[in-house]
């Protein structure tokens, strides 16, 4: 209980910056909050989860056990690397190998009294929804699009309209070089990963026949030996990044490409930049970014000051940059745009006999929907094979192809949105 | 220049895959530049009042995180203070254990842990002790100091390091705010810029030299071309021969907007479009490069400037290199009316060896031009009876660079207080009248350290607290009347407002760090200090405000 | 309470309240989309797909069909594999067989700019499967991936035709042998 450790006289003063900015209201905190015991409370009840225990990671959870968190828990399936080591400052030479997550939550828990971080070594996607709900922020120091978009397709998903504790804050940070942003979302209500997907420039890709055939650049030369030449030298080998001989195998093989087109430039650090996707890192910009997610973290869980509506974008090649703006929510947002709703349907209706009442609904006429749930093809118009496939469903029960409470997609021609409804059996 | 290409391959060394993420932005020079910087952090400088031991120094702290890990030489915490519970609850870098020790040492043994490679040194001591050796400072590339600090401290250090061309980083971090400026000396050149690698190109295409031109002229009639052929030819040299068509049927080259469209419509109608993709990507990048790379070369107004500056006009025996080569450049300016070409050449549709070959000619005009330069440069170094040489190298990275280099004119740290300077205020005040502007931060700020400097100067006031409403109010009046000491207009309403704001939220941490914003302050000040310590990107001039109540930043030239 | 979760009490209509009970899986975005993209595929009698696993639509194969130009008669096969992060990424596509074609490279990796450089979410299977038709009547040599190929065609069209004739047969052309793919 907070009361036990203010109380306990070895501790006392040494949450004492922190907790008279949580007794005292600023000029731009809520009219309504009330500063004092009852937020420092909250403060130590909240439990969040982090996500990634790399660059963003390592920052992000010695600030938030220094911002008063108890109870942090933290996700990361990687190993230590000896690259990491420039700026993941909570892992030592003789870590290398060890998981991140692991020793990271080891290290803040040893420096900081009294918190408790507990590491999970893994994928977020081995946890479900009731993992999830038992938190009350999830912050993410992440490098891959795909795990943000499925994380936050997650707690779109989990938002539960009856329950307000469904709604989880997602705070995001991600850097590159001297760049870098952080962004609030509050699933369902403000704009959320997906939304703002194409501020993610893809990579820029060069034509497969160039790199088969006319390479001008060393990269060219590198992208052959790594996608053309190992699939036609080494095809029973699975190309491994870390693997220091395969990098050494392709730097060879492009190195010896670029001598035959008379291609200058191909060095090692170039070969493993190509092929691992390498970006540039530094400690001082996941510092920046990491500090900008917590102080978010801080501000929802106490409502001590107005957090961030909902994004900035930092840049510290040239001056100190930065620009805080409302990313908007997309109307057709295919994971925020387009909720489940319920349904009450008769579990002894055919799958048939269901689309043809979807036809008759007034909010949505669906007359030629194709519908399937997560794991399985309910019914698919096109193309012929798939319709074959899934017609006989149409003579099936509902209670026989779905579960209660499961959640089924709808897309129909006529509209250019689609529709997600949870079916429940009366 | 024949092939050469290493014989065996090498594999990176320990330390280069251990800085692999960082080379990738600032290279070896950049790291050895690092390596060379012992940083000295004066992180306090005695009790802010009563209850107070002092600034507690975690956003020095946290900037030193970030220096020690991407391997600069050393570091110096000079902290007379002892480490408090209250330290615990805010600062990474103290542990248990460091309990009533000294906070410089603690800190800087748990810095140490972070990287093997740098050496760290701690002083109990006050800053203005350590300055009684006149060496202690000059052993320092840049040093950071942790405000608020009485102005007896902060003024002789601040010039002390101005007159040793050792720049200054001041920053505070109180509560949801912090702000921090950077001193720098009087000028300070960067070379390597790193502009958008878009803006770098200088593709020649209206003054091709003689060995670019007769590459076009080479191409030989494109009608007999097959098709292959036709749609391979580099959009460059594309360019260059339907410039020259132009320049026949028109008498000059396209100009304006107007000119330059009719010429692009001119280009693409030049495409074969029945074949197989029904177009060409070789005209299909032509005609896009058409109004972004058909300009004639222009003499940016920041290098005309630098051309201008009395240190490039009147060079001695000890200008630095950076003079020495911009005299040079400006000469061979002068002589060509470019800079040397930079010699990089985007990659285009072409096939490999006609690419090649045409990077080939990009790459002999950048070599030649080098030696253009070289030889001015010698010229100028035994004229002037230099002792050293400047490395070729340096050279062609300052030919490289030409057209992006940077002259800082740094100031000293911005300051409001009777010695401030009118162009300040005026900046101040301009400041303020802009709509959410987060000047105010920067004055309450002020106003700390006006406190902190009653406090600490006045023994009758050291029993006072540095959250002390009449040293406020007093400290408050006395800056404001100073900001209409030159422009006697009153504030509007506004700007009162959001100095109150910035007051009430600062006084909310009474001289308190909150660590988050502690770790950010830290971060962005680690920044600067890479920035400044590699001579690469473009450092902050001169004040940076960071309002974590509502996510904000601005910079400020005070 | 704190203001975003009393917020999110407000601002919800009560329509889509719903019980407890434990949540399931939920479609994924890039079911979805692929869902939305299958239905509105326009194949004609020269394309069939084929799904191994028809309750999983991110893996399937293309068949086509050529029924005119130099490949007409022959039946090639393509697999896709859409991943979790489409329609960001590309679907990954490769043919199955060994095939004598200048866009094509005898690990079956294609040459098609939308797959690759040109991608863009907007684009649809829809766009990609009108491409890969395309590769099979206009077959192009200017960037080829199989460069023996598209030497051949550039310098030779009528060699080239009857190389393709003798691949699509299972015979050999260039000293390399290529799979029969004639109906």
């Amino acid at each position: 209980m907070a009361t036990a450790v203010i109380g306990s006289s070895g501790y006392k003063g040494r949450w004492n910056h922190l907790y008279k900015v949580l007794s005292k209201p600023g000029p731009f905190s809520d009219e309504d909050w009330v500063p004092g015991q009852g937020t420092i409370n909250t403060l130590e009840s909240s439990k969040i989860l982090v996500i990634g225990a790399g660059g963003l990671g390592c920052e992000i959870l010695k600030n938030l056990a220094l911002s008063g968190f108890k109870d942090i828990h933290v996700i990361d399936m990687d190993t230590i690397d000896i690259s990491n080591l420039n700026r993941q400052f909570l892992f030592r030479q003789a870590d290398i190998g060890k998981p991140k997550a692991e020793v990271a939550a080891a290290f803040v828990e040893k420096r900081v009294k009294g918190v408790n971080i507990t590491p999970y070594v893994g994928k977020i996607q081995d946890k479900d929804e009731d993992y999830y709900m038992q938190f009350k922020i999830i912050i993410c120091g992440l490098d891959s699009i795909e795990a943000r978009r499925w994380i936050n397709s997650t707690l779109v998903g989990m938002v539960d309209f009856e329950n307000p504790e469904s709604l989880k804050p997602l705070i995001d940070g991600g850097t590159e070089g001297f760049k870098g942003q952080a962004r609030v979302i509050l699933p369902t209500l403000s704009s959320c990963i997906e939304c703002q997907l194409d501020m993610h420039a893809p990579r820029p890709a060069v034509p497969l026949c160039t790199i088969a055939t006319i390479p001008r650049q060393p990269q060219h030369c590198i992208e052959w030996a790594h996608q053309i030449a190992w699939q036609e030298k080494r095809k029973d080998d699975t190309f491994d990044s870390d693997d220091m001989e395969h990098i050494s195998w392709v730097y060879n093989e492009a190195l010896q490409r670029a001598q035959h087109f008379h291609i200058h430039g191909v060095t090692f650090q170039m070969t493993q930049g190509v092929v691992k996707n390498i970006i540039p890192a530094i400690a001082s910009t996941n510092a920046v970014i990491a500090a900008s997610t917590t102080s978010e973290v801080l501000k929802i869980a106490t409502s001590c000051n107005p957090y961030l509506d909902n994004y900035m974008m930092y840049a510290g090649e040239e001056g100190v940059y930065t620009y805080t703006f409302e990313a908007e929510k997309k109307e057709d947002c295919p994971v925020c745009g387009n909720l489940a709703r319920k349904m009450d349907v008769d579990a002894n209706m055919t799958l048939g006999e269901f689309i043809e009442s979807l036809g008759e609904k007034a909010e949505a006429q669906l007359k030629k929907p194709s519908l399937r749930t997560e794991e399985r093809t309910l019914y698919q118009r096109f193309p012929p094979q798939l319709e074959e496939h899934t017609r006989p469903n149409l003579r099936l029960k509902l209670g026989e192809l779905v579960e209660n409470g499961q959640e089924i997609a709808v897309s129909d021609p006529a509209y250019t949105i689609d529709f997600r409804y949870r079916l429940h059996f009366k | 220049m024949a092939d050469s290409f290493p014989a065996t391959i090498s594999g990176p060394t320990s330390k280069e895959r251990k800085y692999d993420r960082q080379l990738r932005l600032w290279a070896a020079t950049g790291q050895q530049a690092l390596e060379d910087a012992r940083v000295l952090l004066v992180n306090s400088d005695g009790p802010l009042g009563s209850s107070s031991t002092g600034v507690t120094g975690v956003a020095g702290v946290e900037a030193l995180k970030n220096l020690v890990l991407p391997g600069i030489g050393g570091f110096t915490i000079v902290d007379p203070a002892t480490v408090t519970e209250a330290d615990l609850g805010v600062n990474f870098f103290l542990e248990e254990e460091s309990l009533g020790k000294s906070r410089a040492d603690e800190t800087c043994r748990l810095l140490r842990e972070l990287n093997p490679d740098v050496q760290g040194y701690s002083y109990s001591k006050s800053i203005s002790d350590l300055l009684t050796d006149p060496d202690f400072l000059s052993r320092h590339k840049l040093v950071i100091i942790s405000g608020p600090t009485k102005r007896s401290t902060l003024e002789p250090l601040c010039q002390k390091a101005q007159e040793l061309e050792i720049p200054v980083l001041y920053v505070h971090s109180l509560g949801f705010c912090a702000t921090f400026s950077l001193q720098l000396p009087t000028e300070f050149p960067i070379v390597e810029t790193h502009p958008d690698p878009e803006s770098t190109q200088d593709l020649r295409l209206l003054n091709p030299w003689p060995e670019l031109a007769a590459a076009a002229e080479s191409l030989g009639d494109l009608e007999a071309m097959d098709d292959h052929q036709h749609g391979h030819v580099p959009y460059t040299l594309l360019l260059l021969r339907f410039l020259s068509q132009w320049k026949q049927t028109h008498g000059a080259m396209p100009d304006n907007y107007k000119e330059k469209s009719a010429f692009r419509e001119f280009v693409r109608s030049n495409a074969r479009t029945k074949n197989a993709e029904g177009g060409e990507e070789n005209f299909d990048e032509a005609v896009a490069a058409v109004l972004k790379t058909i300009s004639p070369f222009s003499l940016r107004s920041s290098i005309r400037e630098i051309f201008e500056m009395q240190q490039c006009q009147q060079l001695t025996t000890n200008s630095a290199d950076f003079w020495v080569i911009a005299s040079a450049i400006r000469t061979f300016y002068n002589a060509h009316g470019v800079l040397p070409l930079p010699g990089s050449l985007p990659d285009m549709k072409a096939q490999s060896a006609d690419y090649v070959a045409l990077q080939n000619i990009y790459k002999a005009k950048a070599r030649k031009d080098v030696e253009e330069v070289t030889a001015t440069i010698r010229q100028l170094e035994s004229q002037l009876g230099r002792t050293t040489t400047i490395l070729d190298r340096e050279v062609e990275v300052f030919c490289k660079n030409a057209a992006h280099i940077k002259v800082v004119r740094g100031r000293g740290i911005a300051q409001t207080n009777e010695d401030t300077d009118a162009v300040t205020l005026k900046a101040l005040r301009s400041g303020l009248a802009m709509p959410e502007s987060l000047a105010s931060i920067f004055i309450a700020c002020q106003i700390i350290d006006a406190v902190v400097d009653e406090i600490q100067s006045k023994p009758a006031q050291n029993q006072l607290s540095v959250d002390d409403e009449g040293l406020w109010v007093a400290q408050k009046e006395r800056i404001l009347a100073l900001l209409t000491r030159d422009d006697p207009t009153p504030l509007d309403e506004e700007a009162q407002e959001s100095i109150d704001n910035a007051i009430q939220e600062i006084r909310r941490a009474e001289g308190g760090e909150l660590h988050n914003i502690a770790s950010l302050a830290g971060g962005l000040v680690a920044q600067e200090s890479l920035k400044v310590l590699t001579r690469q990107y473009v450092p902050l001039d001169n004040t940076c405000v960071f309002d974590g109540a509502r996510s904000r930043s601005e910079m400020y030239r005070f | 309470m704190l203001k975003i979760w009393s917020m999110k009490q407000q601002q919800q209509q009560a329509e889509n309240a719903e019980g407890g009970g434990k949540k399931k899986k939920k479609v994924t975005a890039a079911q979805l989309r692929v869902q939305r993209d299958l239905q509105e595929l326009t194949l004609g009698n020269t394309m069939k797909m084929t799904f191994p696993n028809p309750d999983d639509i991110l893996n399937f194969t293309l068949s086509i069909e050529p029924d005119e130009g130099m490949y007409k008669g022959g039946l090639f096969n393509f697999t896709f594999a859409v991943n979790q992060n489409f329609p960001h990424d590309p679907p990954k596509v490769k043919c199955t067989q060994k095939i004598y074609h200048p866009n094509i490279d005898l690990e079956g990796n294609v040459c098609l700019n939308i797959l690759r450089e040109d991608w863009k979410p907007v684009l649809n299977l829809n766009a990609v499967i009108v491409g890969m038709q395309f590769l099979f009547l206009e077959p192009n040599a200017s960037d080829p991936l199989n460069k023996e190929a598209a030497e051949d065609l550039r310098s030779n069209r009528d060699a080239f035709k009857r190389n393709v004739r003798a691949s699509m047969a299972g015979g050999t052309v260039r000293r390399v042998a290529y799979e029969r793919v004639l109906r």
